[in-house]
């Protein structure tokens, strides 16, 4: 990378947006497809009542609120990645930073989806807003999902602010190459970015200034979402762990998912030289922290269960080893625990097939960690007479392949319709260029 | 609330009768409130009781039905009926189910040459009876004119038998009942000499064992009983009256009992002669005089107690230390089914019972032949026999049927179909399709009891009325005014000179009232008797002895068939929810959890775990069983309820064509028995036949209610030894409660601040101890609450709606299960209010949980953190078949999809009474609010209160030694306590 010059940086990154493929096309299709399914089958549940889904007494939450932690999840590692590496100047995050926070921006919209759908009266959402009304009502802030509505417009409103901001420049250096609509549009995006120093410095102060709003909410955001579990009174579910280990859930599954997009990413725009080998195993080497961290969690459960004497919370563990939902608990042991012990082999951390291979586990594996925690708990809750089995039907299924398709069809278009790699921050870790010739020096503000 | 509803009711009911009369004749829908010229006890909003009597069973327990606005919304046991006392079982709560069947005809149908029904006027099908009638009189075959009843009793039959003789068929009305109890009768004919069925009074015994007679679930008049057995069985200081069960299942009655001896059906009378044989080894009951002694002991002389061990597998001691209980007591009662489909030997063990009956004089006062059974009047199944063989023979032109099914609750060996398609004529009156009225070439359908006027005895000394509730719903007419007006176009006016059958009822109760009280004009008696629903003496304080006849008996010995080594007992057993079938199409019925397999929709065969798991049977997977006279295909349920070798399948399902939530469930298990009779007592044989069992390759899910078996030792339903009980009564002892008061908070406990209560903290306290598990709460609430029926679709995926549960774990060695009834907690320190993010659930001043529809939006997170699993989510808009819709209850919302609801201790009740207690400017008293399950129950198991009045009976049984909160370790503070189960009673039960 260091070889580049500003040139082979704009030309490598832009050459990504020329107009697409047959095969391109085909595939943002087909997930428009995905989608419509998504929003029809929705539909059709609003139409029906939500008993079309497998959710049943007493597994009153399933899959929606499955997916939705998991997509929460996956929303944290682009923050992570673009704002706390970046105040910790961690300079390998540059290459992956868009990409990550993209990745971000659009988990959290497909998470902020199915608190809705699972909802039994959507038509009523905004009851939870606190709006000034005729009857005096107001939503209950002693509800974690009050708590949760504000975590996650939060998390939203501050993770598209500060990816668009980002953007700027760059949009600002397409702008500069484009023609006719396109160059208006990309104008508009880039509210009439100039490259003055005077820009600069607001930006760079903006930038930081996100980066250090959105810290804490990698932190908050998780947190929150944790104790829609951890303050009811679920066994299996109460625990003071469930805060950080949310949290590093959240981390370990999304560095995976960086890695899942970014790895057929780098191959098919040939961001090679960009996204480097070196960034790909720190990612792996993080992973296998937050893997640690992971495995610690749930032997701290076990631990706790026993600990507490507590016959229930010592069954509700019992059960989730051995019990109807065992299956899901040990793809997500492995697949959480123990895969990303592998990425202590250098060879392994270094094939691109095994890199991603283990990563699409991980993402297996959180999204049945979810399944086990929100599923299996309540099914065998404190009163035996009420224990249910939970199974989704094809409604569930189709909602979850619909919310995979929503994501990467959106950031199918950000790939294509914008710089999937931050040109300006990459161009920051290059020498920068010589005066060598007037061109050269206004390309380079580009 | 009982006494709120008699008040009611007898304030309104005066000016009753004769408006419902008027308004019982108009026949359409659109006339149902005539609001142009409003009767006068129709005022808009506000209920009025009618008195009437249930006709869900022979047991004709009084009834009060609630009318809003022309429409019945609700029947409560009659107060002042003795048979009742106020309270309904389930298929009594479900009868207006009848009335609102959507299976119902629709009018009168004719048979076509194709097979099938056409739609008639009435005047065709009146032409069409009174030519087929025409006809068979003509050719002098008056006597083949044949009328085929359910019990009927009173002016009904009365008119039946008068209107057959007109055409010169004397012998012409059959009561076809399939629980006849024939080998009851001939028992107490051998032994009594009485061929009755006695009125027993189980309260005045201090000591009970039944015989495999479930007298709580459908034995004679369960309510009754079960009323009878809950003072019976009350615990006190000085312990409880014992209650030994002995038969080949763990039933509803079994499971209530101090102890079940566990027998192969057709044994239980070995234990009786086990009795017998001991009281006369060791002389434990000096006082038998020397003649009935030697009668007794030549019966017993074959049987010594080795003998009856080595069958019955029953250990000698344990036999003996039950034989010494019973002759402690002064009044032991022993009661047997004394139906011969049930087990082999009825008529054994009946006589056999009786003879225990005769031991000691004070037993005496329990068996009231003063009062005798309406079950006398039924025909013994020889009579069907024989019907069906003139039927065949073609000796029947004829053939009505009322109230009848025959064709569904005969074994299929019998071919009662067969003899069915031999009738020239069939004309069913029943008021919607069932199995015999599929067969019936015309259809003239009846009024449903609910809306017709009539009178039924169900035993001597009680004289039920029925009237018209609401006016009819479907274009039929009253079984009455049809025969009335067909023997009149016979006859004429002179023979039949009663305008319509409410005139004849009014005249032969005239002769009545000229027999009883003379001394009060005939319409005030009359005004009286519609308003009380009837008319009965107090009882008799002692009935008429018994004496043992001189007879001499002899006891066979159990016959065992040749296949006995490789086959399983078998025991086909009648639910409390279905009766005979009869209660098939009831959709609160089909949905109501069966007590012990806690099963919805559809039959099942029980079948010992280990026995299951030694044959690689799963439950629901369809086993076909095979008796010689036939076999059945039923899903099999592994549950204890059942012996290792024995198998169980209920009664009541089956129904091929008896409506939509009938029909395509198995099994009909009467298939299995064979079609003959017995010659002595003329009921049906049952031999002691063997069931072979072959596993299909199908599957088929049983849709039960329970998640698990057990209660994994979590103390949901706790139980107290009766020393460690009598241990709490005597030091005074408090129990660890939690009020949920502010007193029961503590500050360094509770995160929250206590709530206040403004006038009331309403509570419930539950008496485990006397719940006998049979569901009538459930259905009340079902009623009361319009709480949807899902169907067994929703029931199998775990959407079950219901309110109230009556929750059974088996005890960990499965010996014996507990009952629970479960429901809202109305917790103090509710998990489910902080979750809500919009105050779906609001604690209100009055302590009540209120969930507040409208304002739910679906999160669920309440249910969730619920730890009691009581809150129940609408997954759709759950609808009813017309007309069941116009059953819902107005004070009530119909809940829509995607909202969560549960228990609200009956808030439109609390409202009521409040709003009276206002106009009247007083405080609610204790006892004015009775929500619909502590209405019906039998066992008077709950006690509904304020905790805010210190003497209410709350606010005492609070702490009584045996209360406790459910999960209290989680500091809920609920507001429903448990009274624990007393066990250890009988010294016998180690």
């Amino acid at each position: 990378m260091k070889d580049l010059s500003y040139r082979d940086v704009n030309r490598e990154i832009m050459n990504a947006m020329t107009p697409p493929g047959k095969l391109y096309v085909l595939i943002v299709a087909f997930l428009f497809v995905g989608i419509l399914v998504l929003f029809s089958f929705w539909g059709y549940q609003i139409s029906r009542g939500l008993g079309v889904a497998g959710v049943m007494h007493p597994v009153v939450w399933g899959t929606y609120l499955v997916n939705f932690v998991f997509w929460v999840g996956i929303a944290h590692s682009g923050t992570l990645i673009s704002a706390i590496l970046y105040l910790l100047r961690a300079p390998w995050r540059t290459a992956i930073a868009r990409s990550s926070e993209a990745m971000t921006v659009f988990a959290v919209m497909t998470a902020g989806l199915f608190p809705l759908i699972h909802l039994g009266r959507v038509w009523v959402v905004y009851w939870m807003i606190p709006y000034p009304n005729q009857r005096n009502l107001w939503p209950n802030f002693q509800s974690p999902l009050v708590f949760d509505v504000v975590a996650i417009s939060t998390y939203l409103t501050v993770s598209v602010l500060f990816w668009y901001t980002g953007l700027i420049p760059d949009l600002a250096a397409i702008r500069d190459q484009a023609k006719g609509v396109r160059r208006r549009l990309y104008g508009l995006f880039s509210l009439n970015w100039t490259g003055t120093h005077h820009q600069w410095g607001h930006y760079g102060w903006s930038y930081l200034l996100f980066a250090a709003l959105a810290t804490p909410l990698v932190i908050s955001v998780h947190s929150v979402v944790s104790w829609d579990f951890a303050l009811s009174i679920v066994p299996g579910w109460h625990s003071t762990i469930f805060a950080p280990y949310f949290v590093a859930g959240a981390i370990h599954s999304g560095l995976a998912m960086v890695l899942v997009l970014l790895i057929p990413l780098r191959r098919i725009y040939r961001f090679e030289n960009i996204i480097t080998m070196n960034t790909l195993e720190n990612i792996a080497k993080t992973i296998i922290l937050t893997g640690l961290i992971m495995g610690y969690s749930y032997g701290i459960e076990y631990f706790m269960a026993w600990y507490s004497g507590d016959r229930v919370e010592e069954y509700t563990f019992l059960w989730r080893a051995i019990g109807h939902y065992a299956p899901q608990f040990w793809i997500m042991l492995i697949c959480n625990t123990v895969a990303p012990l592998f990425y202590f082999f250098k060879k392994l951390r270094t094939n691109l097939v095994t890199l991603c291979s283990i990563a699409v586990l991980i993402n297996l594996g959180m999204w049945f960690e979810r399944y086990v925690i929100i599923v299996g708990s309540v099914a065998h809750e404190y009163d035996p007479y009420s224990w249910g089995i939970y199974s989704p039907t094809w409604v569930d299924y189709g909602i979850l392949v619909g919310s995979f398709s929503l994501f990467l069809f959106l950031f199918f278009l950000f790939a294509k319709f914008l710089p999937a790699i931050s040109i300006t921050e990459v161009k920051e870790e290059l020498e920068p260029p010589r005066r060598r010739g007037a061109g050269r020096c206004k390309e380079a503000t580009g | 609330m009982a006494e709120l509803g008699r008040r009611d009711f007898l304030k309104l009911m005066g000016l009753t009768s004769t408006v419902t009369a008027v308004g019982c004749s108009s026949e359409t829908p659109r006339k149902l409130i005539p609001y142009i010229s409003p009767p006068e006890d129709v005022i808009p909003g506000k209920a009025t009781w009618y008195a009437s009597t249930c006709r869900e069973c022979p047991a004709g327990c009084g009834l009060l039905a609630k009318n809003r606005d022309g429409h019945i919304i609700k029947v409560e046991g009659n107060p002042l009926h003795p048979t009742s006392g106020g309270k309904l079982c389930p298929r009594g709560q479900a009868s207006l189910h009848g009335l609102y069947n959507p299976d119902r005809f629709p009018g009168p149908l004719k048979k076509e040459p194709n097979g099938k029904f056409s739609l008639i006027s009435w005047e065709e099908g009146e032409g069409l009876l009174i030519g087929s009638l025409h006809n068979a009189i003509k050719k002098g075959h008056g006597d083949r004119i044949v009328f085929m009843t359910d019990l009927v009793t009173g002016t009904l039959h009365d008119l039946i038998g008068t209107w057959l003789k007109e055409f010169g068929s004397t012998e012409g009305h059959i009561i076809y009942e399939p629980f006849s109890y024939e080998p009851l009768r001939e028992a107490n004919q051998i032994v009594f000499g009485r061929d009755a069925i006695p009125h027993y009074r189980i309260e005045q015994a201090d000591f009970l064992i039944s015989f495999n007679a479930g007298f709580l679930e459908t034995w004679l008049s369960n309510v009754d009983y079960a009323r009878q057995f809950a003072s019976f069985h009350a615990v006190s200081e000085a312990g409880r009256h014992p209650f030994v069960f002995v038969g080949p299942r763990l039933s509803m009655t079994a499971n209530n009992a101090d102890l079940w001896l566990a027998v192969a059906p057709g044994y239980e009378y070995l234990v009786a002669l086990a009795i017998l044989r001991i009281i006369l080894d060791e002389n434990l009951l000096p006082s038998i005089n020397p003649e009935p002694r030697e009668i007794l002991k030549a019966a017993v002389a074959p049987w010594p107690l080795e003998k009856i061990t080595d069958k019955t597998g029953l250990s000698g001691p344990l036999l003996q230390k039950v034989t010494h209980r019973f002759a402690q007591a002064s009044r032991p009662l022993a009661l047997a089914e004394g139906f011969s489909t049930l087990c082999p030997h009825a008529r054994e063990t009946a006589v056999a019972a009786n003879l225990l009956c005769c031991l000691k004089p004070g037993t005496q006062q329990t068996i009231d032949f003063s009062s005798t059974s309406a079950y006398g009047d039924v025909a013994r199944i020889s009579v069907i026999r024989e019907l069906s063989e003139r039927m065949k023979r073609g000796e029947v032109e004829v053939l009505l049927i009322y109230g009848a099914n025959p064709a569904f609750s005969l074994p299929a060996s019998w071919e009662f179909q067969k003899c069915l398609e031999s009738v020239p004529t069939v004309v069913s009156f029943s008021s919607a399709m069932d199995e015999t009225s599929a067969l019936a070439h015309l259809v003239l359908p009846s009024h449903t009891p609910l809306e017709s006027w009539g009178d039924y005895p169900p035993r001597t000394g009680v004289l039920g009325l029925m009237q018209p509730v609401m006016g009819s719903l479907f274009n039929s007419k009253p079984l009455g005014d049809i025969l009335l007006s067909a023997g009149r176009s016979f006859k004429g006016q002179q023979r039949f000179p009663w305008k319509d059958f409410y005139a004849l009822l009014q005249d032969s109760w005239r002769l009545k009232w000229q027999e009883m009280k003379p001394s009060v004009p005939f319409d005030s008696f009359w005004e009286k008797a519609v308003e009380r629903g009837g008319f009965w003496e107090t009882e008799s304080t002692d009935p008429p002895g018994l004496s043992l006849r001189t007879t001499s008996f002899h006891f066979p010995e159990p016959d065992v068939p040749a296949d006995s080594a490789t086959g399983f007992h078998f025991t086909a057993y009648p639910t409390i929810q279905f009766f005979d079938g009869r209660g098939a199409n009831r959709l609160w019925l089909q949905e109501l959890p069966d007590p012990l397999t806690q099963t919805t929709w559809g039959g099942w065969v029980e079948i010992h775990p280990e026995t299951a798991e030694k044959l690689k049977i799963e439950k629901g997977d369809m086993l076909r069983l095979r008796s010689p006279y036939g076999a059945i295909e039923v899903p099999a349920l592994p549950i204890f309820t059942v012996p290792e070798d024995t198998l169980a399948v209920p009664i009541g399902q089956g129904h091929t064509s008896f409506g939509q939530f009938a029909d395509g469930h198995p099994a009909n298990p009467m298939h299995l028995f064979p079609p003959d009779v017995d010659p002595v007592e003329g009921g049906m044989v049952r031999p002691n036949l063997r069931v072979s069992l072959e596993k299909l390759d199908k599957h088929l899910p049983v849709a039960h209610t329970d998640g698990s078996f057990t209660q994994h030792d979590r103390g949901f339903a706790q139980v107290i030894g009766f020393p460690d009980y009598l241990k709490g009564v005597t030091s005074n002892h408090k129990p660890d409660i939690v009020p949920p008061l502010p007193e029961g908070f503590d500050p360094k406990r509770d995160f929250y601040p206590p709530h206040e209560h403004k006038d009331y903290r309403w509570c419930m306290v539950v008496d485990l101890d006397r719940c006998i598990g049979c569901g009538a709460c459930v259905v009340a609430c079902y009623a009361e609450n319009n709480v949807a029926v899902v169907g067994r679709e929703q029931v199998l995926r775990g959407r079950e709606m219901s309110w109230l549960r009556v929750q059974r774990y088996f005890e960990p060695d499965a010996a014996v299960a507990q009952w629970l009834p479960m429901f809202c907690q109305h917790c103090d320190c509710a998990p489910c209010e902080s979750v809500c993010p919009v105050y779906a659930p609001h604690h209100s001043k009055e302590g009540l949980n209120n969930q507040v529809y409208n304002r739910c939006i679906g999160t669920r997170f309440c249910s969730q953190n619920d730890p009691y699993k009581v809150r129940r989510f609408n997954w759709f808009t759950f609808t009813r078949p017309v007309p069941l819709n116009w059953q819902l209850n107005p004070d009530v919302l119909v809940r829509q999809k995607g909202v969560m609801e549960k228990c609200s201790f009956c808030v439109q009740r609390i409202i009521e009474a409040k709003t009276e207690a206002r106009n009247e400017g007083r405080m609610v008293r204790d006892g004015e609010v009775t929500p619909a399950c502590v209405q019906t129950c039998p066992a008077e198991v709950f006690t509904f209160g304020s905790l805010l009045d210190p003497v209410s009976r709350v606010s005492k049984m609070m702490w009584d030694p045996r209360a406790y909160q459910v999960l209290a370790q989680l500091n809920t503070k609920p507001a429903v306590f448990y009274l624990k189960k007393v066990i250890e009673t009988l010294d016998i039960v180690s």
